[in-house]
């Protein structure tokens, strides 16, 4: 089974602590520079903040553009810079679209996400929960679920329960059968 | 080779005038003595003071100190503070102020222990430190931008919008003596006026890159020390209500005990205290995103909107309890929509929450009860919950505009004008006091009385405790807890740790000594800590005492010792001067300083 990291950007504090925990785990260091997961912070227009990292790509740009070859995607989908094949022309941090390969002047080769071998150390650091690592198949599932739960002709019936106010809602077969 | 000693060695010297930068080294007895972050900044406000016997606060030789401890930056829960001082425009005499976000984590990252400013630059500036690059930009065309609009200018003229920025509003510029420093977007350091300071020095904004490693002499070790920290708060009970509301749960807190600032003071319950607390922050759907300082997974920190009604579009990294309680109950504002928009108001233009809402409250008092006349008010009369004349009385403020010019002078330069006013000022050594009402306890009082800078609640805050289980204390014990409060409260803005952690959910403070040996590799205790600690307010006290200050600048105002609370738990209650002395008293000789509050001759 293949997981991803992926965000929920509104869960996301801005701390940063993905970042520390990113360096310590690939350099042993701490440096937020040497992270390979990095938060955007957008204010005061547009509110947000935004981890960036790599989304290991199934056709991975950075792969196709590297002139060594040097950029594998592995067996369980992670993609990887074989830092012993790589020239360190940079090519890829260009070519990546969302800026997710990273380069520091005290290193030879750039660096990406790598998902930690399995157990990616920026979910464990997130305290307010924004960062997941979960299996492809349940990927927008909490866009499925808050469309549902929108859909307008949802109705409602109020009662109260051991005094306090409670709502059922659910959808019926109506009139409107040419709905579209 | 990997720095593994806890520290760069370096302090970054400016000299506004001459744009000269010199990277200045420190060695390890001074490192091992001050610790850093306030610790440094003490003694180079102090030595600074040796050097030129009398400062004036907004001329080119005072100095202004900007550092980050030794923990800032690292695996630690929010080890993102930055301390500042200066000799404060606001009181005359030592001042200082500390700030979250992530600028002090990259100041360490380019590689310095902290950063002096001193003279004046010939024309508007910023300060850019790129690592090892330093350069002092002319930029005139920033002048007057307020803080956001500033800081984003800077990011643009330098092509990285990743870089930290401190900026300073208009007021800083027009040096009101209560201007802040906004610290990436909306982080502040508000008190004691340290962005009139970076106003006299004409350098309207700081900003910072840097790359470097920072220095840890046992990562294994923090890290296993620090991951005990974040275990403990991330399984704290109370974490996800701190992560929901943050500060703002104070506000029913503080009016359910009797000390919520109301009406200028004169009352410690607000009757429409719903209308501005943490329920109506959350029902009114004011409240988008929890925000976080550099580390800290409680982010106590809400992004506020308003998005209806006459302030729709108002949003606000805030508020927080202070910037509530100061510009609701205290004004009378019944509106936390109003709220949102003073304090988008307060960090565009760069004031201090705090101090603009305790003077605005003086002024609706004044007025009202006709210590001041509509005259004195440029014909614009201004009544308790106004929110129109306190979005103006803002603005004046920031431009120094009528009336607005008396109050840029703060609380001393406002008595100077209208000495009737002294009645109804709560401050000490002119600086405003803050949202939680002294007559409560009467170790808040001396916490007050005695703070190295002035009326702010952050050396000591005792009036929680006092209230829930000191009905019986002694004068002794009062005395204990506010010094042990402003001997450990200080080592985290020497260590450049915020006190949240501790003081809100209870981690043990304990294990910052630990922290400390891991990240430095000397070994010491929190006694070790404590007894520096210590030292620093010896410090801190001495700089007052050679900038003129006496035991009767601990005393109480007219408003603390004369009007009772009018209602609620706290009622009746005001500060008794005698009972109070004698509280000061015992302090003095607690603290081992004589009976005039003078601590003993020690080498600094």
């Amino acid at each position: 089974m293949q997981k991803r990291l992926t965000v929920t950007p509104e869960r996301c504090s801005g701390c940063r602590t993905c970042e520390i925990a990113c360096s310590i785990k690939h350099f042993n260091v701490i440096n937020p520079k040497k992270s390979a997961i990095r938060v955007m912070v957008l204010y005061p227009n547009p509110i947000i903040r935004m981890p960036v990292m790599c989304s290991q790509c199934r056709i991975p740009k950075c792969a196709e553009v590297c002139p060594r070859g040097a950029i594998k995607t592995d067996e369980k989908g992670v993609v990887f810079i074989h830092a012993e094949e790589c020239v360190g022309c940079q090519m890829c941090v260009k070519a990546c679209p969302f800026g997710a390969i990273y380069l520091h002047e005290d290193l030879d080769t750039p660096f990406k996400c790598d998902l930690c071998g399995g157990d990616p150390e920026c979910v464990k650091a997130c305290a307010n929960g924004a960062l997941h690592f979960v299996p492809e198949h349940i990927f927008g599932q909490d866009h499925r679920m808050s469309n549902v739960l929108s859909y307008t002709k949802m109705k409602e019936i109020e009662y109260t329960l051991h005094g306090e106010k409670k709502q059922l809602r659910y959808t019926e077969i109506g009139d409107h059968k040419n709905d579209k | 080779m990997t720095n593994k000693s806890g520290y760069f060695w370096k302090i970054l010297n400016i000299d506004a005038t001459t744009g000269k930068a010199i990277a200045k080294p420190i060695d390890e007895a001074f490192a091992e003595k001050y610790i850093g972050g306030r610790g440094f900044n003490a003694k180079f406000v102090y030595d600074n003071l040796k050097k030129h016997g009398k400062i004036n606060p907004l001329g080119p030789e005072n100095l202004i100190a900007i550092s980050p401890g030794p923990l800032c930056g690292l695996y630690i829960p929010s080890s993102s503070k930055t301390s500042l001082a200066a000799i404060s425009p606001a009181t005359g005499t030592y001042g200082d102020s500390s700030v979250g976000g992530s600028f002090g984590v990259e100041l360490r990252q380019a590689g310095y222990d902290g950063l002096t400013i001193t003279g004046r630059a010939p024309q508007l500036s910023y300060l850019w430190i790129d690592n090892d690059q330093v350069s002092l930009i002319p930029f005139p065309k920033i002048k007057g931008k307020t803080a956001l609009e500033a800081e984003r200018m800077v990011k643009e003229h330098i092509g990285d919008h990743a870089v930290s920025v401190a900026v300073i509003g208009p007021s800083g510029e027009n040096l009101v003596k209560y201007a802040c420093i906004n610290c990436d977007w909306g982080r502040n350091a508000g008190r004691t006026g340290m962005g009139a300071i970076l106003g006299s020095k004409n350098i309207k904004a700081i900003a910072v890159r840097g790359s470097c490693d920072l220095p840890v002499f046992d990562l294994k070790r923090l890290v296993e020390v620090s991951q005990k920290a974040y275990d403990y708060l991330r399984n704290h009970d109370m974490l996800t209500f701190w992560q929901h509301v943050g500060l703002m749960s104070v506000i029913d807190y503080a009016n359910t005990h009797g000390f919520l600032p109301t009406n200028n003071f004169r009352d410690g319950t607000f009757s429409k205290v719903n209308k501005i607390n943490a329920d109506e922050m959350i029902a009114q759907g004011h409240k988008i995103n929890d925000t976080a300082c550099f580390a800290c997974p409680m982010s106590c920190g809400n992004v506020c909107v308003v998005k209806n009604g006459k302030y729709a579009g108002a949003a606000v990294e805030g508020p927080e309890y202070e910037t509530t309680a100061m510009f609701g109950s205290n004004l009378g504002i019944d509106d936390f929509s109003a709220v949102i928009k003073a304090n988008q108001l307060c960090d565009e233009l760069g004031i201090d929450t705090i101090s603009a809402g305790n003077l605005i409250g003086v002024l609706m008092e004044g007025y009202q009860t006709g210590l001041l006349t509509l005259k004195d008010l440029d014909n614009k009369p201004i009544e308790w919950g106004n929110s129109e004349a306190v979005f103006d009385l803002l603005h004046k403020i920031s431009s120094r505009e009528g009336i607005g010019d008396v109050m840029a002078e703060g609380a001393l330069g406002l008595i100077k004008k209208y000495p009737k006013l002294e009645r109804i000022i709560s401050h000490v050594k002119g600086l405003e006091q803050s949202a939680y009402d002294g007559r409560g306890a009467l170790s808040m009082a001396l916490s007050y009385g005695t703070s190295d800078i002035g009326a702010h609640h952050t050396r000591a805050w005792t009036i929680g405790r006092e209230l829930e289980e000191g009905e019986n204390w002694t004068h002794e014990q009062q005395a204990e807890l506010v010094i042990y409060h402003q001997t450990l409260r200080p080592l985290f803005d020497m260590l450049g740790v915020c006190r949240l952690p501790w003081i809100e959910l209870g981690l043990d403070e304990h294990c910052y000594a630990e922290m400390y040996s891991a990240v430095t590799g000397k070994k010491a205790t929190l006694d070790d800590l404590l007894e520096r600690s210590k030292h620093i307010y010896n410090l801190t006290r001495t700089i007052g005492i050679e900038h003129g200050l006496t035991s009767k600048d601990d005393l109480m105002p007219p408003r603390m010792t004369k009007d009772p609370v009018q209602s609620g738990k706290l009622a009746g209650r005001k500060i008794d001067p005698t009972d109070y002395k004698k509280l000061l008293d015992i302090y003095y000789q607690k603290r081992g300083w004589d009976k005039n509050g003078v601590p003993p001759k020690e080498k600094y």
